[in-house]
């Protein structure tokens, strides 16, 4: 397997460990009368600020991670793989990692920037199926 | 164009999306908020909020059209048709984008239309 996929699997295994950070402690806090029903009302109790922080992490991760997994399929598919490929799909997959504590923990503007790293690495894969 | 660099543009056309939203919130709240954790959930209105409607539609169309690409690709079955409906995706994409942060209504439902059923296709050839 190159590289790249290799980060492309485990960014897709981070994101089912995101669902697990998230869905616990929102369990917990909602109780699971509400998250097991159909959410036709508001929950009863509301979530505290770390866990509405994960799941937004959880959430923004899904739109990082459908670009990525184009950058990786179309690089993949045209058999472009580079040592610089190879890099930037791995500086994405170890910026997403470094995303949930820093939202978490409302690291400011770390965040921001790293989820700018995750962007910026995946914008350069794409254009290096370009060119 | 291939259908694999047509991908790519629509890629591209996402991360564009991303950053006009990004823009957006930053211009409407400040650029404090957007590097906040947001624990306070400050909307956007007018053209921000279109935007953002935009975007996540824009990943929804990505995330059916994406997986259509790669699966001809793999079974190499592209062919003129798949060409044309993936050319027709991406200009009903790129009307749709300006066209809903305009707030112009029914050219906007129009392009999503044309590329939602440009996707379709794609998925029948592939079949």
């Amino acid at each position: 397997m190159t590289p790249e996929l290799t980060a492309l699997t485990l960014a897709a295994l981070l994101q089912y460990l995101q669902f697990a950070l998230y869905a616990v402690p929102a369990n917990r806090e909602l109780g699971p009368g509400f998250t097991m029903s159909a959410r036709d009302r508001p929950p009863n109790n509301t979530m505290s600020d770390r866990t509405a922080r994960i799941g937004r992490a959880f959430d923004n991760h899904f739109e990082g991670l459908i670009l990525f997994a184009i950058a990786v399929g179309v690089i993949q598919m045209s058999g472009q793989n580079s040592a610089l490929t190879g890099l930037f799909a791995w500086i994405y997959l170890i910026a997403r990692l470094l995303y949930v504590p820093a939202y978490a923990y409302g690291l400011r503007p770390w965040r921001s920037l790293i989820w700018f790293i995750g962007f910026i690495a995946t914008l350069l894969m794409l254009l290096a199926a370009l060119y | 164009m291939t259908e694999i660099s047509i991908l790519i543009a629509y890629g591209l056309l996402v991360m564009i999306t991303i950053l006009l939203q990004v823009l957006g919130v930053m211009t409407q709240i400040s650029m404090g908020y957007v590097m906040s954790s947001r624990d306070d959930n400050r909307g956007t209105t007018g053209m921000a909020a279109r935007i953002e409607r935009a975007m996540n539609n824009s990943i929804v169309a990505m995330t059916l059209f994406a997986p259509a690409v790669l699966i001809l690709e793999v079974l190499d079955k592209t062919n003129a048709t798949t060409l044309l409906a993936a050319q027709v995706f991406m200009i009903a994409r790129i009307i749709y984008l300006p066209v809903y942060a305009l707030g112009v209504p029914a050219v906007r439902t129009l392009a999503w239309l044309a590329g939602f059923l440009a996707t379709a296709v794609l998925y029948f050839q592939a079949l």
